[in-house]
């Protein structure tokens, strides 16, 4: 009865860490969407904005909200940082060429955060961390409950901006068509700087949250979080928001599911072959976004 | 001197971990699993060297041999994926196999002495070199026969039709479709082919470093290795030689002298080495000047 | 005429007598020549692993300012040495750190000292000569000793390579015991480790057997990978095991973590147990709460006047003094013995005999000075180091116990 109650647990933990991954995602697969590239730097620059809002308590005994959103404002920063030196003047027909920028860009601010820091690891402010709410014999983290109520917040205005602004139609419109939107007068280059402002402000308020459920930053969660972001992108489906918060939840879920039964040497195989299945058996992910034409 | 055989040692197996991406980036695929390969040639050529007593050639060649299969079984099921996906599930695979040796151990006694691969302690004493009275410069002569032989196997495909099979496959998959190209084998085998090399090159370096671990195996591996035919350009195979230099050579070892700047600087300057030549170093456009600064110098001389 | 030519021989003779004092003079300053020696260290001085070659680099050059200011180092042909050192980054790549060697070998340099990693100083190790004086052999014939580089079995690699780490071994058994005295009324004991990383690998087995010699019962174990960041499985396991000692065998980053999750979970043992590496200034920086009264052994601590002014030394060339850095602090003056008991001269025409100068001398010195005590050497080229407990209290490391007095 233990063991039951023991993997579901350990199911709903997985499930709320995996919060943490769906924001990450929701990053990656909206620069897919809109770009049709992928961005290599995405989680270096969401932990690189969280380790940006560490300055401001420096100077200030700031509240938490108060460093979150610092965060989310580094992140934008990165953001646009990012575009303009691995996008904005590469040709857009040369994926390889953004690929291998975006590599640099990783390295680049992964050294940045080790040089800065000594790479020693650093305290990051939570709210609710003392929170855990006990249902029965279940107890959930406070903290990740508000990560998971975040990120579907965060969604919910994402899917605003797109459906209810006219920014958020000329963004879907250079996702679709690039070229028809270009001839209808909306500005290629202006609405990619907005999505990476945009994707860069929430992986910014990302790595805020990550550091806060885990307590400390340290250069060593970017490397970890780049390759579960990909993964997290690709069951989700290229492009779909929703798809990625799902996918995330999901791979936070089986991660922990895994390392219950099979232990923490073989976890990781596991999820890759769920990886794999996905891949055979539904290559455009949870929700595969409609095709394009091109 | 030995600091520079054993510089050329290093640039020889990058080299080739490099070409092993070349081949498979030319069909259009871009695939971040060749450490995985690079894996399995080490582990493979060291198990033949320290528990088979092989010869180091024989260790080498078994390692290629069983890269390249492992490769060809993941060239089919990579056929089904494209774009990032295909970049997704190769990281997966790369990550999968290096799980694997982390869980892999076998181990023999000779001499007394415990030998073989043990798990997350990795594989140590892998002395073939140094106990067969091999000197620094003689291995290095080895990498770059091997290196050669690889370098002048592949240029000799590009020009020939199996090189522009290849492309044709990576520029417009259904135009090459349309002409009988039969994309299936083209992939597959450009697959096999990365990891044959992959695994050269991996049996090499698990005789150079004398001790392998699951942990260098594992995604920055794999991305210098498709870093290098990306940076050098996909025109010709000495693009990724260059690049192997330039990143080993100069960045590595060349930007030593600026002490702590020289890590923020390699970042830096791969961005900025894909803004100003975003084909690679030695993109179609150089090779076409080069070509016409030799011609100019033939008709100089009629 | 005759007195001219007397006039001229003791003008000439007195000119003869002249330069010959001269030449004796200009021959002497042989004891008054002063010399360059340069000790190159290499280490991880980028990524997550930076603090370590900081740390080890500002060691290196406080105890080399130390040795300086003292009169610097008597050199075999009567001159004087003073250090300088040179800290090259390897990056934790063992290619690299076989490149950064060969480099400093094809200079003038007779001994290095690090690496930093493990894996780095496994690769390095091998590619030396196995067995000194072996012709067969083509190692490379360059000694090394390292400061940091933690894992089991290193220095019988090869005859050339050395190091200044304390035992585990030791260190845990005498802690054990020592716990069993103070705390005769706990028995149950929890572990975890950080499996895929080879140094918390081999002591989490010191540990538990060590635990077991000294009658606590190990009701359950558990473990993690080093950049884990979701201990609650883990953590669940050992709430329902409820033990009283909790045996924590990773470096600061998983520790934290771990930590954390234990505030979280409500589990409360009476005696937290972590580390050697983990004894630093990272943990504090990372969870300072968590850890408080997490007990670990350690190399170093400031406990007496040469430790104090030592790690004063340290923080002002920009590091910290910890069981690392300072190993290297005290290779320093070991590298001043050896060089002035064997003779060791430091010219570039002698490179090869210092080199096999200084190896013979590592491999002769039992007896060191360290900053705890005596230093010793076994006979594979591993340090005895003498140590103590130390334990997190309100954000430092005070020490606990000293197991010498």
């Amino acid at each position: 009865m233990l063991d039951i109650i023991d993997a579901a647990q350990a199911v709903v933990d997985g499930v709320l860490f995996g919060a943490t991954y769906a924001i990450i995602g929701i990053g990656f697969t909206l620069i897919f969407g809109v770009m049709h590239k992928i961005n290599m730097s995405y989680a270096a620059a969401s932990i690189g904005g969280a380790y940006g809002s560490l300055i401001l308590l420096q100077f200030v005994d700031a509240p938490v909200l108060a460093v979150f959103l610092a965060a989310g404002f580094c992140g934008g920063v990165i953001g646009i940082i990012v575009y303009y030196a691995c996008f904005r003047f590469l040709p857009l027909n040369n994926p390889l060429a953004t690929l291998m920028s975006t590599v640099g860009m990783l390295m680049l601010i992964d050294e940045t955060i080790s040089h800065v820091t000594t790479g020693v690891p650093l305290q990051y402010p939570a709210m609710f961390s003392n929170v855990t709410i006990d249902i029965g014999q279940f107890f959930l983290r406070g903290d990740l409950v508000f990560t998971f109520v975040l990120a579907c917040l965060a969604t919910v205005a994402l899917l605003l901006l797109l459906y209810r602004t006219k920014m958020g139609i000329a963004t879907r419109a250079v996702s679709q068509q690039q070229v028809a939107a270009q001839l209808c007068g909306i500005g290629i280059n202006r609405v990619n700087a907005l999505t990476f402002l945009v994707t860069g402000v929430l992986g910014g308020l990302a790595g805020a949250l990550i550091g806060a459920s885990i307590g400390i930053l340290s250069p060593m969660l970017v490397l970890p979080l780049t390759v579960k972001g990909l993964i997290v992108t690709v069951i989700g489906g290229l492009g779909s928001i929703p798809g990625a918060i799902i996918a995330g939840l999901m791979v936070g879920a089986a991660e922990n599911i895994f390392q219950f039964f099979r232990g923490v040497s073989e976890r990781d195989i596991y999820v890759m072959l769920l990886l794999f299945a996905f891949l055979v058996f539904r290559p455009g992910g949870i929700f595969a976004p409609p095709q394009g034409r091109d | 001197m030995d600091f520079y055989a054993g510089l050329a040692q290093v640039i020889g197996i990058h080299t080739l971990l490099g070409l092993s991406a070349y081949c498979v980036l030319l069909t259009g695929q871009v695939s971040i699993a060749q450490a995985g390969f690079f894996a399995i040639g080490a582990y493979t050529a060291g198990v033949m060297t320290v528990i088979g007593d092989a010869h180091i050639l024989t260790a080498i060649v078994t390692g290629a041999a069983a890269a390249g299969v492992v490769a060809a079984l993941i060239g089919f099921p990579a056929l089904r994926v494209r774009g990032l996906m295909l970049v997704v599930a190769t990281v997966a695979f790369g990550e999968a196999v290096r799980l694997l040796f982390f869980n892999f151990t076998w181990r023999v006694e000779k001499d007394g002495v415990m030998v073989g691969p043990t798990g997350t302690e990795g594989f140590r004493q892998i002395r073939y070199f140094p106990e067969n009275g091999w000197s620094t410069l003689d291995v290095t002569l080895l990498i770059w026969a091997v290196t050669a032989l690889v370098l002048a196997a592949l240029w000799w495909m590009d020009r020939s039709r199996a090189g522009a099979v290849l492309r044709a496959t990576g520029a417009d998959e259904l135009a090459a479709q349309s002409v009988g190209v039969s994309i299936t084998a083209v992939k597959v085998s450009a697959m096999a082919i990365g990891g044959v090399i992959a695994g050269l090159g991996g049996g090499l370096y698990a005789h150079v470093t004398t001790h392998i671990e699951h942990a260098q195996f594992g995604v920055m591996l794999a991305t210098f290795a498709i870093a290098y035919p990306i940076l050098g350009g996909l025109s010709s195979v000495f693009g990724t030689v260059l690049a192997v230099i330039f990143v080993q050579g100069f960045l590595i070892e060349g930007l030593r002298f600026m002490g702590d700047w020289r890590n923020l600087l390699f970042g830096a300057l791969i961005v900025l080495a894909m803004n100003l030549r975003p084909s690679g170093l030695l993109d179609a456009q150089g090779l076409r000047v080069l070509g016409n600064l030799f011609k100019r110098k033939e008709r100089g001389h009629a | 005429m005759i007195d001219m030519m007397k006039s001229r021989a003791g003008s000439l003779s007195s000119a003869l007598a002249g330069a010959m004092v001269a030449m004796a003079l200009a021959a002497t300053p042989a004891s008054a020549q002063e010399r360059t020696i340069t000790i190159p260290g290499f280490g991880a001085k980028s990524g997550v692993l930076r603090i370590f070659g900081v740390n080890s680099e500002a060691a290196m050059n406080a105890a080399a300012e130390k040795i300086n200011n003292e009169g610097g180092v008597k050199l075999g042909d009567g001159a004087t040495g003073k250090f300088a050192i040179e800290y090259l980054d390897d990056r934790c790549v063992a290619e690299e750190g076989i490149s950064v060697v060969r480099r400093i070998a094809s200079g003038s340099a007779f001994i290095a000292v690090g690496p930093t990693c493990s894996n780095v100083a496994e690769s390095l190790f091998g590619i030396l000569q196995k067995k000194v004086g072996d012709a067969s052999d083509t190692g490379l014939q360059f000694p090394i000793i390292a400061d940091v580089a933690a894992k089991g079995g290193l220095a019988k690699i090869s005859d050339w390579s050395f190091r200044n780490v304390p035992s585990e071994y030791e260190m845990y058994k005498t802690l054990f015991g020592w716990l069993r005295e103070n705390h005769p009324e706990l028995t149950k004991v929890y572990g975890g480790v950080e499996k895929d990383f080879a140094h918390s690998n081999a002591t989490f087995g010191v540990m538990k057997k060590h635990a077991a010699a000294e009658g606590f019962e190990l009701v359950g174990e558990t473990e993690w990978l080093l950049a884990d960041t979701n201990f609650s499985n883990q953590v669940r396991g050992m709430r329902r095991a409820e033990p009283e000692v909790v045996l924590v065998s990773a470096h600061p980053f998983t520790t934290c973590g771990v930590l954390k999750e234990m505030a979280r979970q409500r589990v409360k043992p009476k005696v937290l147990v972590g580390l050697t590496s983990s004894s630093s200034i990272e943990t504090m920086q990372g969870c300072p709460a968590e850890a408080e009264g997490i007990i670990i052994p350690t190399g170093f601590a400031p406990v007496n006047d040469e430790a104090r002014a030592a790690a004063e030394a340290v923080a002002a060339f920009g590091g910290s003094a910890d069981i690392h850095s300072m190993a290297a602090y005290e290779i320093m003056f070991m590298l001043k013995e050896v060089i002035e008991t064997q003779g060791i001269v430091g010219l570039p025409e002698t490179v090869a005999e210092d080199r096999l100068k200084m190896r013979d001398g590592l491999a002769a010195l039992k007896r060191a000075d360290g900053l705890l005590g005596e230093l010793g050497r076994t006979d594979e080229g591993e340090a005895i180091k003498p140590f103590l407990f130390v334990h997190a209290q309100d954000g430092e490391w005070k020490v606990l116990h000293d197991p010498e007095n």
